[in-house]
This record gives C-alpha cells, structure tokens and sequence, in this order.
C-alpha cells in the first residue's frame, strides 16, 4: 500500500513535553482529522512533518519518499494552512501571492483568483486589514492553487464562525473528490471532524490514542448511563472515562458487548460523539 | 533564488521606513561626513546600504513568524542560507548604482561636490562588507531575530566608531596598521571568513528548530 503520509515512532522532546514514539498513516483519497486537547501535540507533530521543529527519532515520508531527504520534492506537493497568519502583513493579497508563487512548479494563477472570487477577497487589499476568516481563506487560496496532492491544516477552523467554518468544510470536501489528494486537519473543535473525515488519529499528552477509520471508533466506541447503585471499584475499572453526579454515572467505553453483558437493561447505552471520546479519554 | 530575492524586494518597497531610510541617509550621511570623513563618504556609504539591504529582510521576522511560511515552501534550509550569502553580493551591485546615481546628481547639481564612481573604494568596501555580514548571517540563521538585531547593531556601531577612528586618528592611529595589508590579502581574508561563516550558518540553521 502507498501511503500518502506516513509516520513511523515519531519522537521529539522539550523540557516539559515529550512526542513519544507516534505513529499513523494515511492512504491518498482520504481525509484524515488529527484530534486532541490543547498541547497534546497536534501543531508539534504538524511542524515535524513540515521540517520546521527537528525530529530526535522516528521516521516521516511522504508520498512514500523521506521528508528531508526529498524536502523540495515533497513540499512542493503540499499546501500548508497554519492556525494563525503568518503572511507578512504589510503586504497586499497580490504581493504575497508573487512571492509564494515564484516558489512552486506547478502554481496555477487561474485557479488562485478564481478562489479569490469565490472567496470575495479584494487582491489589491493588505493582508492586515483581512479578518481572521478571510486570512484564512487566503491561506487555504494559497494551499489550494499549486496543485498539491496533500494539504496539512492546523486548526484552520478555530476562531472561526460556523458559517465560514461550514464554507471551509465544504471546500475541502470538494478538494478530496479527486482520490489522489489528501488532507490532514488538526482540530480541537471535533463536530468539523464527524462531518468530513474519513479517519481520525487521537493524540493525547504526547501518544496516539487511536488512529482508526471514523466509523469504526464510532462504531466501538459507546456512552453507558446508569444510576450510582450499579457502581464499584470493579465496575470503574471497566470504563475508559467516567462521570459521576448525584443522580447517576455516564461513562465511555470501548466494548459495548461487554458492557450488555455485565449490565443488560439497567444502563442505557447511546452512541458516543468525538467530542465525547476526547473528553472521556482525557479525564481518565 | 530569484524567489528569495523576490521577496525581499517586494518587502522592501512596501515599508515606508525602509524606503524614508534609502532617500534620506545619504544626505544624512554628506552632512556628518564633512565635519570628519570625507575623505571615505563613498566608502562608507557604499558600505551602510550595502549592509542595510543584506540584513533588511531578517528584520521582517522580528515582529511576525513569515519564518515559518517560508521554511514550509518548497526551499531547504540550506538552499535559504546559500541564496542569503549570494544575494549580498547582487545587493552590492544594486548599491554601486543606486549610490552611484543618487551622488552623480548631487553631483551635477552642485549641491555638494562628491563622489559617485570610485573603483578603489569600491574594491575597499567589498571585502568590508563580506566581513560585516559573514559575522552576522550565522547569528540570524541561529538566534531569534530579537538577538540577532541587538548583535548586529553593535556589528555597525563597532564599524562605524573604527571608521571614524581611521579618519580621526590617520597615519597616528593604531588602525594604520592595517593599512600595511594589500587588497589581496584582505579580500583572501574576506573569502576565508566568509565560506566559514556560510559553513557554519548551513550547520546550525540545518539543525535548529524554527
């Protein structure tokens, strides 16, 4: 199988934090959301696959090639949109595109003005004076209009309103039609992710979770409801996370069957959102 | 390279500060010069734009982090520290004839009677200049912009002092006895130090974190 991204026990440490041995793939066709708390380390992982933070272990390839060995190669393969502006502000929409542009093979100027238009973005305007939607609707014009093959997105929805975070979903899901491309997508907000993406990779405190097919967690993985009586200290132990109130418990799991088992109709079992799993996990 | 060069170019003429500092300096610089170093205003100037335009693009990442748009472009580090170390030396030719131009019509008009071609101070400034910026490049590929700025300044004021100390002092001054070195061996001292300095910017810009 020819994975478009690969990650192979991915390491890289700082004083208070650790990326520890991590390690996903994803096939071209595909979107593939990256999800987890704040300083989970999502953005360090984002930056190790762009080169910009160095690797102390591991492997990365992309398009089945390593990502230094083959760094021009490679990245002129993909388009970046970070959580922040990092266009130089003082320059107008046209500037920064001159500039950028001059950079890849396969830039296409057809295709980044008719986003501007659909994006109703003026190219004669200053970067500064754009909001927080419309800099990341350049950023993703930018990412969009060299023909890459995988788009690396960090958190491109944070911040953002529903309804441009809605266009921004929707752009993207046109992008992935085409089953040669792919887009990795780094969020918190996990509701963008149950709409798009096809797999999900959970990174926590510096390990992967999970990184399965969509369906399949959402299939696995279940929120049991039940009342205080049928809790114990062996019962806790069964739950990957679990929240206790005066009036009851709600807890997830990843075994509904077990779970039938032990409780039959005394529990109510729901199906668990991505929000629900990050939660759970995280507390536990 | 024509990317990198691009990109300073289109930076530089869309500051207003930048482009205040390149017109109004060089009358700046004929106003203090006639009190005490006239003899090397073509020099010295051919030198401070030269070094200004080198350094100018570092100092758009001190306020934002474009660092990390161009480190994800399709550009390796090593080829961004390579067009850098080239691109002084276009800089230098863009000096000579802007400089050149800008004094010729002081020049013509009268205003002040200076120099505006001077093929041995041309030749003086070179290796000068790839003295000056061979020590700063490695501090700005290694340091946070913020530092390297503080370091590069005293760079500047260290040039500017033991410039006018040369004119100051003359034939008396410690300084002279550098004047005993040929062009030859300053500009084989110049080419020295700056491979190493490109050697070791490729190292630690190769190996850092952006």
């Amino acid at each position: 199988m020819d994975y478009i991204l690969e990650v192979n026990n991915l390491r890289k440490g700082f004083k208070n934090f650790t990326l520890d041995n991590i390690s996903f793939k994803l096939e071209p066709g595909y979107i593939m959301g990256f999800i987890g708390p704040n300083g989970a380390g999502k953005s360090t992982t984002i930056k190790l696959i762009m080169n910009l933070l160095k690797k102390d272990g591991g492997e990365i390839k992309i398009f089945g090639k390593d990502h230094i060995k083959y760094e021009k190669e490679v990245k002129d393969r993909i388009g970046f949109v970070y959580d922040e502006n990092y266009y130089y502000e003082d320059l107008t929409i046209n500037s920064m595109k001159s500039i950028v542009a001059s950079f890849y093979s396969n830039w296409d100027d057809n295709k980044f003005y008719q986003y501007l238009k659909e994006f109703d973005l003026n190219p004669k305007a200053k970067i500064k004076t754009l909001s927080k939607g419309m800099k990341m609707k350049f950023s993703l014009a930018v990412a969009l209009s060299h023909n890459a093959d995988l788009i690396i997105m960090d958190e491109p929805t944070s911040g953002l309103d529903p309804v441009f975070r809605r266009e921004i979903l929707d752009i993207l899901y046109s992008v992935i039609q085409d089953d040669t491309k792919s887009i990795f997508f780094s969020t918190h907000i996990t509701t963008d992710l149950e709409k798009v993406a096809d797999y999900i990779t959970f990174i926590n405190k510096g390990k992967i979770v999970f990184s399965q097919a969509k369906d399949d967690i959402l299939e696995n993985y279940a929120i049991v409801k039940g009342g205080l009586d049928i809790l114990n200290e062996d019962i806790r132990k069964e739950f990957i996370g679990l929240r206790e109130t005066k009036v009851g418990f709600e807890a997830l799991t990843d075994n509904v069957n077990k779970m039938r088992k032990l409780f039959g109709d005394k529990v109510l079992i729901e199906r668990a959102s991505l929000e629900d799993i990050m939660v759970y996990t995280v507390r536990r | 390279m024509l990317g990198i060069l691009k990109r300073d170019f289109v930076l530089m003429i869309s500051s207003k500060q930048t482009i205040i500092l390149l017109i109004f300096y060089i009358p700046f610089f004929i106003m203090i010069a006639d009190s005490f170093m006239p003899d090397i205003l073509y020099f010295t100037i051919i030198i401070f734009y030269s070094y200004l335009m080198s350094i100018l693009s570092f100092s758009y990442d001190i306020t934002g982090k474009s660092k990390y748009i161009m480190n994800s472009l399709p550009v390796s580090r090593r080829e961004l520290v390579l067009y850098k170390y080239l691109s002084t030396f276009i800089y230098f030719v863009i000096t000579v004839v802007y400089v050149g131009v800008y004094l010729w019509i002081i020049d013509a008009f009268n205003f002040v009677s200076v120099d505006y071609f001077n093929l041995t101070q041309i030749a003086n400034a070179f290796p000068v200049l790839m003295i000056l910026t061979g020590i700063v490049y490695p501090v700005y590929f290694r340091f946070e912009p913020k530092i390297a700025q503080i370091i590069q300044m005293l760079v500047m004021v260290f040039f500017f002092t033991t410039t006018a100390n040369i004119s100051f002092t003359g034939d008396k001054g410690v300084l002279i006895y550098l004047g005993k070195l040929q062009w030859g061996h300053i500009m084989v001292i110049a080419l020295v130090i700056y491979v190493l300095s490109f050697v070791l910017a490729v190292k630690m810009y190769d190996n850092r974190d952006i």
